[in-house]
């Protein structure tokens, strides 16, 4: 992320041209942008929905203002694709886990040459030129991010709003354990059941927690996360540290805060 | 010598990247080709040495709106291997939401992707111009499949609740009875949706290929039943058996394993048609008179028929999930709680097998004694429809060739027929 808000939209005379890009996903947070249904209509009337393959034929146009990109970058032509974006669009915004983190697909960068075979007895050229998982981010700059798997569409609505009237509000990055006392939600690890809650980027107000489970880190490891500490935390609950190692990189596998500790 | 050729490149209004190959030369359809250039995520060697509790939940990620059939899927398989017991109001809610993406999933295809080709516009934005009430509706019945999804799961994909065992959260009596309300209040909009797309013309085509779909004795199953039969073939299997009488094989031009009945070497479909043909007569009750007031009976061998289909089970759906909203809210609707049920880890393979919205899923997984992954594989609908739509857009290239229909007309019927199919490119590579 820049870190600086860029000036909005609103000043100009035409609506802001967005396109909707989707790179390795499920196609879940696109999805979630069509399911703010009594919201949608009223945000697409503040812009130019310029390309959006999943719902509408239309091409790709050369001009646009706006790029919003879902998904992890997995091939060279993804990369490529990115740095297109990059270079086109005034504001790229990197919306998902994949987008944001590489997440679930990240999980695949370990070892990554060895995978495709344990898949196919011969790679399709139809894949391809695979490469190892990798955020949005690590290849690009990115203006701004819609967290978490999926996303949630008033956090999406509510960052597009940022993005088209030049909002500066900054993003908090606590971990999560706060919104559970706040919530006054038991804590898993009296119960000896690890939790990511801990570690994680907050924002979500703690949603499978309130719903009986866990965390499972979707929204990436906060820079405000304490890793020794949280290991301490799972031996003193008897909790395996080896699980809560392994349990992290669900989403965070190519997190370098992770990489840099081993 | 005349030789056309057809690049559709990036298939719009589908769920992920797709291209469509056809060559014509001298009037003969030489090339057809689905090339799925969808990014390959490997999670099939993704989950491998990770926890039986995490699979549901990564799996889930193969794709956004199957997403509860996929942890339904793998729950199936984890609890056979454990020998766990579900209670009925587990199963109950299993069933809820999987109707959920049932109706979120028809509801998006049917409007949003499908309506623009038969309508004559390029997009569902211009159907909010030409005709809002018929989108507001559409939207509307879409909106009751995400609030069951999260009223159950927890959020409208990727369901948070649904746990080995059981569930970790439920609803009180008083939403059951408001989603069952609401649910009812929907039926006769849905029987709207089947006369409309009943009225749209299609190509008539006959699919040469087998279809498959999941069966239960005086039951429209979409989840409790592990036998599934090869409608045309007449074979039915245990889904643990799966790897014997399906063989997936890799092609070039696709990043999708397709597939084949082993026995016959036929391609097959899988879908709301392939449901119908092999349930037909236990869609609930207005479902079944939409069904014949729309002539759809089985045998039903025309793949553009599909999206008629998904318009019935909308209405059976709704029906469906209403009578069960209206039972869960009753103290004594169903035997057992939905907490999860206590069990311990053990060693061994089974296949989890539902019916997802575009068709039949299997997971294959082989744990270890702590209940960490040994092996999966996982097939999808869409991996298990491609050889069968490429089939069918021969067929219909060699006739609309024959008819003397020029590039244009079979451009538009081939996406036609893609879009019919429901595919879903980003389950099919996974």
């Amino acid at each position: 992320m820049s870190g600086y808000a860029t000036p909005g939209f609103t000043d100009k005379l035409t609506a802001p041209r967005v396109v909707v890009v989707g790179l390795a996903s499920c196609f879940g947070c696109q999805l979630q942008i069509t399911n703010g249904e009594e919201h949608l209509l009223d945000v697409l009337g503040q812009i130019d929905l310029s390309y959006w393959q999943l719902a509408s034929s239309d091409p790709m146009p050369d001009e646009f203002d706006v790029a919003i990109v879902e998904g992890a970058v997995t091939t060279e032509e993804s990369e490529a694709t990115v740095r297109a974006l990059r270079e086109r669009a005034d504001v790229l915004i990197a919306i998902g886990a994949c987008a944001t983190t590489a997440g679930i697909p990240g999980m695949a960068a370990d070892h990554f040459l060895e995978r495709p075979s344990h898949v196919y007895d011969r790679v399709p050229t139809a894949c391809g030129d695979m490469i190892a998982p990798r955020s949005v981010g690590s290849v690009v700059d990115v203006d701004y991010e819609v967290r978490s798997c999926p996303v949630d569409t008033v956090d999406f609505i509510d960052v597009l709003q940022r993005v088209l009237y030049g909002s500066n509000k900054t993003v908090s990055m606590r971990t999560m354990c706060g919104d559970c006392k706040r919530n006054e939600t038991a804590c898993f690890f009296g119960k000896g059941r690890l939790c990511l809650g801990l570690v994680t980027t907050a924002g979500c107000g703690a949603k499978c927690v309130k719903l009986g489970r866990p965390c499972n880190g979707c929204r990436g490891l906060s820079p405000d996360a304490n890793l020794p500490s949280a290991r301490e935390a799972c031996e003193r609950y008897g909790v395996p540290v080896a699980d809560f190692d392994q349990a992290l990189e669900m989403f965070n596998r190519t997190d370098f805060a992770l990489a840099a500790e081993q | 010598m005349t030789k056309t050729a057809i690049h559709i490149d990036h298939i719009a209004r589908i769920e992920g990247h797709g291209n469509v190959h056809v060559v014509i030369e001298d009037g003969v359809v030489q090339t057809v080709e689905m090339n799925v250039v969808e990014p390959a995520r490997l999670f099939e060697s993704m989950v491998l040495g990770r926890r039986f509790e995490e699979i549901p939940y990564i799996a889930s990620r193969i794709c956004g709106i199957c997403s509860a059939s996929h942890v339904v899927t793998d729950l199936k398989a984890i609890e056979r291997i454990f020998g766990i017991r579900t209670t009925d109001r587990t199963k109950a809610l299993r069933e809820l939401l999987v109707y959920g993406s049932y109706l979120q999933n028809h509801a998006s295809h049917l409007f949003v992707f499908a309506t623009p080709d038969f309508v004559g516009t390029k997009s569902v934005f211009l159907l909010a111009e030409t005709n809002p009430e018929l989108l507001q509706k559409a939207l509307g019945l879409k909106a009751l499949g995400n609030e069951l999804c999260t009223k159950v799961g927890g959020r409208s994909i990727h369901p948070i609740t649904a746990v080995v065992g059981g569930f970790t959260h439920e609803i009180s009596a008083e939403e059951y009875r408001e989603l069952a309300d609401k649910l009812e209040a929907s039926v006769e909009f849905a029987v709207e949706t089947v006369d409309l797309f009943r009225s749209f013309p299609v190509p008539d085509i006959a699919t040469e290929g087998d279809m498959l779909a999941m069966v239960e004795e005086g039951c429209y199953p979409v989840q409790g039943s592990d036998t599934a039969r090869f409608l045309k073939a007449g074979i039915e299997f245990c889904a643990d058996e799966v790897q014997e009488r399906v063989e997936e094989y890799a092609v070039p031009h696709s990043a999708a394993l397709c597939a084949r009945v082993r026995e016959t070497g036929a391609p097959y479909f899988v879908g709301a048609l392939a449901r119908i043909n092999a349930s037909w007569s236990h869609l609930s009750r207005n479902a079944k008179v939409a069904a014949a007031k729309a002539g759809l009976r089985p045998p039903e061998p025309n793949p553009f028929m599909n999206n008629v289909a998904q318009a019935i089970e909308l209405v059976d759906a709704l029906e469906r999930c209403a009578e069960l909203c209206r039972r869960l809210a009753e103290p004594d609707g169903f035997d057992g709680e939905s907490k999860p049920v206590s069990f311990e880890a053990r060693a061994g393979r089974a296949v989890g097998f539902t019916e997802a919205p575009r068709g039949a899923v299997f997971h294959d997984l082989e744990l270890d004694e702590r209940g960490r992954v040994v092996h999966a594989s996982m097939i999808t609908p869409t991996a298990q429809n491609v050889a069968n739509l490429e089939a069918d857009m021969r067929l219909l290239a060699e006739r609309l060739v024959a008819d003397g229909s020029g590039q244009d007309e079979v451009r538009r019927s081939i996406e036609k027929l893609v879009r019919a199919y429901d595919p879903c490119l980003s389950c099919s590579v996974h």
